[in-house]
C-alpha cells in the first residue's frame, strides 16, 4: 500500500500549503486596522475501506489529512491614539455596522471620516451605521464627540447613537476583504465600550506567527523527506523482486 | 504557493508605511505641515467551505468556514488634522490657526489654495503675501509708511500710520473650512487644493462657526510626534522583516519539494 502512504503525505503537504497561506496573510496584515487574525483547523478524513468477515484482521483504515476551518481569532489588538477625532477604537467583542451597496458589513477598523456631504464612512467611502441609519454632520458643526456608549454629538447637539452590534457566534462570519465581515446573527452589543482617538491595531502576533511558520516548514519538509523515502523503498523493492538471480 | 505572493503584497505594504513615515519626519520642522497615516485593509478572500454550509439532511451545518485571504493593501494615507503646537516667532505677519480653518492663498493659475502656515510676508508694492509670494485672498495691502501691523484674532489686519495714536483698519482675513478637511488635495509647499471629497470651502471670519481664531506673532508647528514616527518607524521595519521571512520560508518549502523525485 506504498501509493496510499504517498497520497496520505501529498494530503498533509497540501494542507500545510494552506496553513502557509493563512499565515501569510496574517503576517501581510500585522498592520491592517482592526486586522483579526485567521487561524486553520485540520481534520482527520478517515477513508472507507472495504470490509470483508473473512479475514481474521480487517484492513485498517486510512485516515488523510483535510484542511477544516479558518477560525477567527477576536482578541483584543493594541489600541492607539491617533489624535484624529473621527478614529474610533472598539474595547470588547462589539463591531461597528457598515452599509455597503451589499448590504450590511461588520467591522472592527475605526478609522472613519466624513464624506464630502458629512456623512461618517470608512476608508473606502461606506456610511457608518447608526442606530437610525447613516450619521450625518452638517457644514457648520464641529466639535464631534463620541461617547463610550456610542452616542454621537457635536455642536449642533445630539446626532445618535453608533450601532454597534456582537455576535453569538463570531465563527460563523465570513471574511470579505476590505476590513469587513459579513454574515452572522448580530445583536445589540453591550459589553463593547467606544473609545474616541483611538483605532485598534491588527492582533496579529509577530512572534507566534513566526515560530508557526517554522513548524509548518518543518513539517512539510519531513513529510516531502516521507515522500522520497517511500519512492526509494519502492524502487529498491522493485530491483529485488524483479532480480531474476536471487 | 499563493504565500508568496500573499508575503509580497505585505512588504510592498510596509514600504509605502515606511514612505510616508518618513515622509512626516522630512516635514518634523515645516510650519502647519499635517502628518500622514498610511491605512491598510486585507484583500479579497478565497471561499473554500462557506460558513453555514449544510452537512446532512438532519439541519446540520458547518460552524466556521475556511477561507484564505490574499493580503494586504494600503487604503489611503488620511491626514491627521490634529492641532500643530503653536510657536512665538515675535515677527508681526507671523499667524497662527486656532481651530479648523485654512488661510486662503491666489495661485497664479487662478485657482484658491487654502494653508495653515501663516508665515506671511510683505511684497514690494505692500500686498500680503505667502512664502512663495502669492497673494492672500481677500488681498490686503500694507502702506509703505506703517510702522507697526496688529491682526487681531478674529481677523482684522490694521496698521499704525506715520505713528499715528490710532490704527487705521486695512481689511479683514478670512478662513476657509471643510467638512471633510483629509479630503483636501496636497500641493505640495504647504498647499493644499479642494477636491469633490474635500467638498467646497466654507468661507466666513475667524472666531465664527468653529473657523478658528488667529494669534498674531506665532507660528503653528508640524504636528509630528517624534515618539510616535519612530515607533511606527520600527513596527513598518520588523513587519517588512517577517514577511521577507515568509517568502524565504515558503521558497524553502517549494524547494523541498522540487527536489523530490
Amino acid at each position: 500500500m506504498i501509493e496510499n502512504a504517498q497520497l496520505i503525505g501529498l494530503s498533509r503537504q497540501i494542507a500545510l500549503q494552506r496553513q502557509m497561506d493563512v499565515v501569510a496573510n496574517n503576517m501581510a496584515n500585522i498592520n491592517t486596522t482592526g486586522f483579526k487574525s485567521e487561524n486553520i483547523l485540520f481534520e482527520e478524513y478517515v477513508m472507507p475501506v472495504a470490509r470483508d468477515q473473512d479475514f481474521p484482521r480487517l484492513d485498517q483504515p486510512l485516515s488523510y489529512v483535510q484542511d477544516w476551518a479558518t477560525t477567527h481569532d477576536l482578541s483584543g489588538g493594541a489600541m492607539v491614539q491617533t489624535g484624529s477625532e473621527l478614529d474610533v477604537g472598539l474595547n470588547g467583542q462589539g463591531f461597528f455596522a457598515i452599509q455597503t451597496p451589499a448590504g450590511d458589513r461588520w467591522t472592527k477598523s475605526g478609522s472613519f471620516e466624513l464624506s464630502a456631504n458629512g456623512t461618517l464612512v470608512d476608508l473606502n467611502g461606506n456610511p457608518v451605521l447608526g442606530e437610525g441609519g447613516p450619521i450625518q454632520f452638517g457644514p457648520e458643526e464641529s466639535g464631534i464627540l463620541i461617547a463610550a456608549d456610542g452616542s454621537v454629538s457635536s455642536s449642533a447637539g445630539a446626532k445618535g447613537r453608533l450601532r454597534l452590534v456582537e455576535f453569538d457566534n463570531p465563527q460563523e462570519l465570513a471574511r470579505e476583504g476590505s476590513n469587513l465581515f459579513s454574515g452572522g446573527t448580530p445583536v445589540a452589543a453591550t459589553n463593547t465600550r467606544v473609545m474616541q482617538g483611538f483605532i485598534e491595531k491588527s492582533n496579529v502576533s509577530g512572534v507566534s506567527e513566526m515560530v508557526e511558520m517554522i513548524r509548518v516548514q518543518r513539517a512539510y519538509e519531513s513529510a516531502a523527506s516521507l515522500a522520497q523515502k517511500q519512492d526509494e523503498l519502492r524502487r529498491s523493492a522493485i530491483q529485488r523482486l524483479g532480480d531474476m538471480s536471487a | 504557493m499563493k504565500a508568496l505572493y500573499i508575503a509580497s503584497t505585505g512588504m510592498s505594504a510596509q514600504e509605502r508605511n515606511v514612505e510616508v513615515i518618513s515622509n512626516n519626519i522630512a516635514n518634523m520642522r515645516t510650519t502647519g505641515f499635517k502628518r500622514q497615516r498610511a491605512e491598510f485593509e486585507d484583500l479579497l478572500y478565497q471561499q473554500i467551505t462557506r460558513a453555514g454550509s449544510q452537512t446532512s439532511d438532519q439541519g446540520t451545518m458547518i460552524p466556521a468556514g475556511l477561507e484564505i485571504g490574499s493580503g494586504v493593501r494600503t487604503v489611503s494615507t488620511p491626514r491627521v488634522m490634529s492641532q500643530g503646537n503653536v510657536n512665538l516667532t515675535e515677527r508681526e505677519l507671523d499667524v497662527a490657526i486656532r481651530g479648523e480653518g485654512f488661510l486662503m492663498v491666489q495661485l497664479p493659475d487662478g485657482r484658491t489654495a487654502y494653508t495653515r502656515d501663516g508665515s506671511l510676508e510683505r511684497s514690494a508694492d505692500g500686498q500680503i503675501v505667502n512664502s512663495q509670494g502669492y497673494p492672500i485672498d481677500p488681498g490686503i495691502t500694507i502702506p509703505g509708511n506703517a510702522t507697526a501691523v496688529a491682526i487681531s484674532p478674529d481677523g482684522l489686519v490694521s496698521a499704525y500710520i506715520d505713528n499715528e495714536a490710532t490704527p487705521t483698519q486695512l481689511g479683514q482675513l478670512q478662513l476657509a473650512r471643510f467638512v471633510n478637511k483629509s479630503g483636501l488635495e496636497s500641493l505640495g509647499d504647504n498647499l493644499f487644493i479642494e477636491t469633490a471629497a474635500s467638498g467646497p470651502a466654507q468661507v466666513g471670519v475667524p472666531n465664527a462657526e468653529g473657523t478658528g481664531n488667529l494669534l498674531q506673532n506665532y507660528l503653528e508647528m508640524a504636528n509630528v510626534n517624534s515618539v510616535t514616527e519612530i515607533a511606527d518607524l520600527i513596527a513598518a521595519q520588523r513587519a517588512y522583516e517577517m514577511n521577507a521571512r515568509v517568502i524565504s520560508g515558503a521558497d524553502e518549502m517549494m524547494q523541498s519539494t522540487s527536489q523530490l523525485r
